[in-house]
């Protein structure tokens, strides 16, 4: 049960506040938690206990979710709903700030109001939020200019809460029927001081965006799913078929959605490989980084990056590249920017630090963090077979397509 | 929305928080109150804006409810939205005039619009006033029977909200029985969850007073409603799922043929997206299957992935409660994680409280097949820049050398961490190197080979130093230098701030005393000397003891101080294993994300175990029972080295804990009393603390002499005691392991 729910600024400031039940929680409570927050900095902990209450909290583009509550709950439920609240409102207000949630601040509070009642989560399925409460998109600011009605609450229920579908609105009608699905991956890897992949594996999503008349009921299946080492589905998936033969058999929610989540383990190689160098001799530190195609995914590879960050015992950097750009943040993150790999070079970047005065070697070794992309490729090797629709509505288009990209890709020195 | 007193404390600089701008709204709200004109609504909603907008920063405008009232009669939705809100938050502080909006929140529960019906009442419910609740019996009666579920599903919890303000009233209408029927007929799922999680709180409620509630509380659990549940439960909202998983697992089945139709039932709730909903379906299969030891261990097999899919995804703050979660299974279970261990490996940017618990698991599942991997990953970390996570890597690394047989490789890696000239490495690696001597005496020789050209200067962190002077004493006929080392800390008394280190410095010296007698003599004469006049209760005590014993028959003092010791073969284990059962069945909760079961920081209102850490972290330098309910209770935050904790309790008390460190040939109680007694002795004689100052110049004369034969009396009748010492060791062992416990008890309870 949470009592209550508050919304905090990137400065600390409470924007706004949500009473759940009779037992009202003080406001102070915020300034107690911005102190901590303050004092602990990054090892502050998502749960926490403050002298009077349990706080949940949950940072999303710096504003800050914090709920309370007094009395025992399960953590994940508290944490999984603010993560709701947050991607609700981020989906309404087209991202978050602290203007956006100033600015619209009655909607949060009408959303707030039916995903949680007396401190119960009810209802967090975006589509059945969008009839009641209709997000304050342009088209919407245009049609209250037009006709004058400028509620932006539509005049009916939802017809899917009494239905069996909780997901899916009351019949939607299109013109064009269209339904795209989107392999999406990430590759997290770690590769250790002595250039071995310790670790690598894929997480994957499979996003479909639907726009179906009727009551669609699709079946998707893939060439190869055995590679699939766990899987979350969305709760619109059917469990038997795909026990029994691996096929994702669904009625979709209208729009976009997370159809499945999965995990690929134990890849044996990445699409590319940085090779680090760093010998320190006399208060200096030569630093050499090779970067190249290791295994050819047949597309490009494009958007390559290379952050790491200089340790602190470092005075200056003098660092330069013979492709893409080299920038040194303020905050002593140096930044690499290669875009594509050229034919005809490998990328590489040297250069000199110097040490702090009395320090002969460097002991603190930077860790380097590798971002790219790849589109049309899903790297876990997962094929999607095909794509079937039970009653097949007149002028469908079915897309496909497929992105990997670098999740947690680290590379030691 | 806060009470008027907070008022001023939120405002940025771009809000008014005078009172011209809320009397300003007043008349405007004023003049449009009666108004029919055609576009009042777009300027009502406005001015309803302007004074929500006002509530939500904080200021206080409880003034306008009159105006804000007058206002509410209204066709438009989002106007009645906003009044709602308006006098849901006032109506407690105005009950009079909020007399007034009973009429219309009346009226709008009647509206052709289920929308506006269910909102009505919602906000009827949530008034909160006790004088009103006449006027809710008979909205919540006919919002129950709606034929939107909408309406009843706001009805429902109505009745709960009506509940709170007023029991009997509630009862007295007969709701919880409504809602029972509600709950077993209800089409619309929503609505049977919240009749459930209603009539859980109610009749929890009134359990105390009324058998038929109790009664009813317990059918809540029996077959047919769990069963009825349970097959609906695909109906559900993702939500009302967590409730019911909850419900189910307090349901006992009545054979293991039950146990598996239902785990049949919920398996495919494993692979729900919603990370809450795994977490509640894997503590029914937990629980169930408590009994049955081989499917238990199924049950972690099939609950593996799903767990280390969730840590993989979603936000940190989300990885951070199912890593906690995994953090107890894997505690419980290391072996079958094992070959997981490259789940646990640390990524470069999380925070440190994830590094953290992933570390402990990463100790925790090594075993003979993957602890090269483990340590040479483990030693990436030490060269990290988050020092803390670096140490507590190190930390790790000896960690599982005392857990593992075959420590070949591990003692080179931290020889090699004391060779890398950072302090913070040093310190570490000298505490573990320590502990590793302890229960390796083996290796002491290639140990002592690199301790030895550790300078102590460059060593500043107490428990390090300590840790050095400890291997100083105990292998000080190895180590070439070790008395003139001793000697020139002994010279350092007074700069030293720590109790531990003078203590152990003291050891150190007797030992090494007993070892190279010519050499340390001298330096053992400084030491007594500056111990009896230390400040310190302990170490005065133990230089007394020291000095008396000494005194006494130098042989005794030998056996006592440097009996020949055993390898310790299990460090003591920080947290009870029935703490550990008491989380586990807990599982899905706060205790897990704490890390102490449920009683350890509910029963305690005011005060957050924040608190009460770091007052206990303050106590634990002098009392051992304080230290005991640190370590009793695994304070995250407390930096504390639990291995050099439990080998500080072994070094202070003789043969307390560890009854298997000393195998002295000669009677083992004999340290224990003498310890008893010194203790003893100085509380009688500590009243009279002024007449120790000659006395203890006395003694140190005698001691640059070694006149030992020569005597004085006074210290004779308590050592007499010790030759008729009535107890034997185990009992006396017993006793003391008794003795933490009870008094870790008893802090608790008076917390």
């Amino acid at each position: 049960m949470l009592q209550c729910i508050f919304l905090l600024s990137d400065s600390g400031e409470v924007m706004l506040e949500k009473q759940l039940t009779g037992h009202r929680v003080d406001r102070s409570i915020c300034d107690w938690f911005w102190d901590q927050s303050i004092s602990q900095g990054d090892s502050f902990k998502p749960v926490i206990a403050s002298p009077t209450h349990y706080l949940f909290q949950v940072v999303q583009e710096g504003i800050t979710f914090l709920a309370c509550t007094q009395v025992e709950m399960p953590p994940l439920m508290g944490i999984e709903f603010l993560c709701r609240v947050a991607d609700v409102l981020s989906e309404y207000l087209g991202g978050l700030n602290e203007d956006v949630i100033k600015d619209n601040f009655v909607i949060v509070y009408e959303l707030l109001d039916e995903m949680i009642d007396n401190g119960f989560p009810l209802t967090t399925e975006p589509n059945i939020l969008r009839e009641m409460i209709a997000p304050p998109n342009i088209v919407s600011k245009v049609l209250s200019v037009v006709t004058g009605n400028s509620s932006n609450v539509s005049d009916t229920l939802p017809g899917a809460t009494g239905s069996c579908v909780p997901w899916r609105a009351a019949d939607p009608k299109y013109a064009n029927n269209e339904v795209y699905v989107d392999l999406v991956e990430e590759m997290d890897a770690v590769i250790n001081r002595d250039g071995v992949l310790v670790k690598c594996e894929i997480y994957g999503e499979v996003q479909v965006n639907s726009h179906l008349s009727g009551l669609p009921d699709l079946t998707l299946s893939f060439a190869n799913p055995s590679i699939l080492d766990d899987v979350r589905f969305h709760p619109c998936v059917r469990f038997r078929p795909w026990e029994s033969h691996q096929l994702l058999s669904f009625v979709p929610p209208d729009g976009e959605f997370k159809l499945m989540s999965y995990r690929v383990k134990k890849l044996k190689s990445t699409p590319i490989y940085v090779k680090p160098q760093l010998t320190s001799d006399a208060g200096k530190c030569r630093v050499n980084v090779l970067v190249g195609i290791k295994n050819d995914p047949g597309k490009t590879i494009d958007s390559i990056t290379l952050q790491f960050q200089l340790p602190p015992c470092i005075l200056s950097a003098d660092l330069t590249s013979n492709h893409g750009t080299v920038n040194i943040l303020s905050n002593k993150i140096c930044s690499w920017s290669i875009g594509r790999i050229p034919k005809d070079k490998a990328p590489s970047l040297t250069g000199t630090l110097v040490l702090e005065t009395e320090l002969e070697r460097l002991h603190v070794f930077p860790t380097f963090r590798v971002g790219f992309r790849i589109m049309g490729v899903a790297l876990s090797g997962l094929q999607i077979d095909k794509l079937d629709l039970k009653t097949v509505p007149n002028r469908l288009y079915k897309g496909f397509r497929a992105l990997t990209r670098a999740g947690e890709f680290e590379v030691r020195s | 929305m806060a009470p008027p007193a907070q008022s001023q404390r939120s405002p940025s600089p771009s809000q008014p928080s005078g009172k011209s701008e809320v009397s300003d709204l007043k008349l405007q709200l004023r003049q449009l109150a009666g108004s029919r004109a055609p576009g009042v609504d777009d300027s009502k909603r406005e001015l309803f804006k302007k004074v929500i907008s006002y509530m939500t920063v904080g200021i206080d405008v409880s003034s306008l409810f009159g105006e804000m009232v007058m206002c509410s009669a209204t066709s438009d939705i989002v106007l009645k939205k906003m009044c709602y809100l308006y006098v849901g938050n006032y109506a407690k502080v105005n009950p009079d005039l909020a007399l007034l909006t009973i009429n219309f929140l009346q009226r709008d529960c009647n509206d052709e619009d289920p929308m506006i019906r269910g909102l009505a009442l919602r906000s009827l419910c949530s008034l909160r006033v006790a004088n009103f609740v006449e006027y809710l019996v008979g909205p919540l009666g006919s919002g129950l029977k709606d034929s939107n579920s909408y309406v009843r599903m706001v009805a429902v919890i109505g009745v709960l909200k009506l509940y709170h303000i007023s029991a009997s009233t509630c009862v007295d209408a007969d709701f919880p029985s409504i809602l029972k029927h509600l709950m077993l007929n209800d089409s619309d799922t929503q609505v049977v969850a919240n009749c459930l999680s209603a009539l859980q709180e109610i009749w929890s409620a009134e359990a105390s007073t009324s058998e038929e509630a109790s009664r009813e509380r317990e059918a809540l659990i029996s077959k047919p409603v769990i069963y009825y549940l349970l097959n609906r439960i695909r109906e559900f909202s993702e939500w009302a799922q967590c409730l019911v998983l909850e419900l189910v697992t307090k349901y006992v089945p009545s054979d293991s043929s039950e146990i598996f139709d239902i785990m049949n039932l919920l398996e495919d709730r494993l692979q729900h997206a919603n990370g809450a909903v795994v977490l509640a379906t894997i503590k029914v299969f937990l629980h169930l299957t408590l009994s049955m030891t081989d499917v238990h261990q199924q049950v972690y097999e099939r609950i593996k992935a799903p767990l280390l899919t969730l840590v993989s995804s979603g936000s940190p703050e989300q990885s951070y409660a199912v890593l906690s979660h995994l953090h107890l299974l894997v505690m419980r279970a290391p072996y079958i994680f094992s070959s997981d261990y490259k789940h646990f490996y640390c990524q470069y940017n999380e925070p440190s409280y994830v590094k953290r618990l992933k570390l402990e698991m990463l100790t925790a599942v090594a075993n003979e097949s993957n602890t090269y991997e483990i340590v040479t990953e483990l030693c990436e970390y030490a060269a990290n820049v988050d020092i803390p996570i670096a140490r507590e890597s190190i930390r790790a690394v000896g960690k599982i050398a005392l857990q593992q047989y075959d420590v070949n490789a591990i003692v080179d890696r931290l020889l090699q961490f004391l060779e890398m000239e950072k302090d913070y490495v040093t310190a570490e690696a000298l505490v573990l190197v320590k502990d590793l001597l302890r229960k390796y005496p083996q290796w002491s020789h290639d140990c002592i080979a690199v301790v030895g050209n550790i300078s102590s200067k460059n060593v500043q962190e107490p428990k390090a130093k300590a840790a050095l002077i400890w291997m100083l004493g105990e292998y000080s006929q190895d180590m070439q230098d070790a008395p003139y080392i001793l000697e020139s800390l002994v010279e350092n008394w007074d700069e030293e701030h720590s109790a531990e280190v003078r203590l152990h410095l003291l050891t150190a010296v007797m030992k090494c005393f007993f070892k190279r007698p010519p050499e340390t003599q001298n330096a053992l004469g400084t030491a007594l000397a500056a111990g009896i006049a230390d400040f310190h209760q302990d170490v005065h005590d133990r230089a007394l003891f020291y000095y008396r014993i000494l005194q006494y028959n130098v042989s005794v003092a030998e056996r006592v101080v440097n009996p020949p010791k055993q390898a310790v073969s299990v460090f003591a284990d920080t947290q009870s294993s029935e703490i550990k059962d008491r989380i586990f069945d807990e599982f899905n909760s706060l205790s897990v994300v704490y890390q102490k079961p449920s009683y350890m920081f509910t029963d305690k209102e005011h005060r957050g175990p924040f608190e009460f850490s770091d007052e206990l972290g303050n106590l634990s330098i002098g009392g051992e029972a304080a230290d005991n309910v640190v370590s009793a209770q695994r304070v995250e935050e407390n930096d504390k080295d639990l291995l050099l904790t439990t080998s500080e309790k072994e070094e202070t008390r003789g043969s307390s804990n560890n009854g298997s460190a000393y195998t002295a040939p000669y009677d083992g109680s004999s340290t224990s009393v003498f310890a008893l007694q010194t203790h003893i002795e100085s509380a009688i004689s500590n009243p009279t603390a002024a007449d120790h100052s000659p006395q203890a110049s006395l003694a140190i004369d005698d001691l640059l002499g070694l006149g030992l034969p020569a005597a004085p009396a006074p210290p004779s009748p308590q050592l007499k005691l010790n030759t008729t010492a009535a107890l034997d060791p185990s009992t006396f062992q017993h006793k003391w392991r008794q003795l933490p416990v009870a008094l870790s008890q008893v802090c608790l309870n008076t917390q």
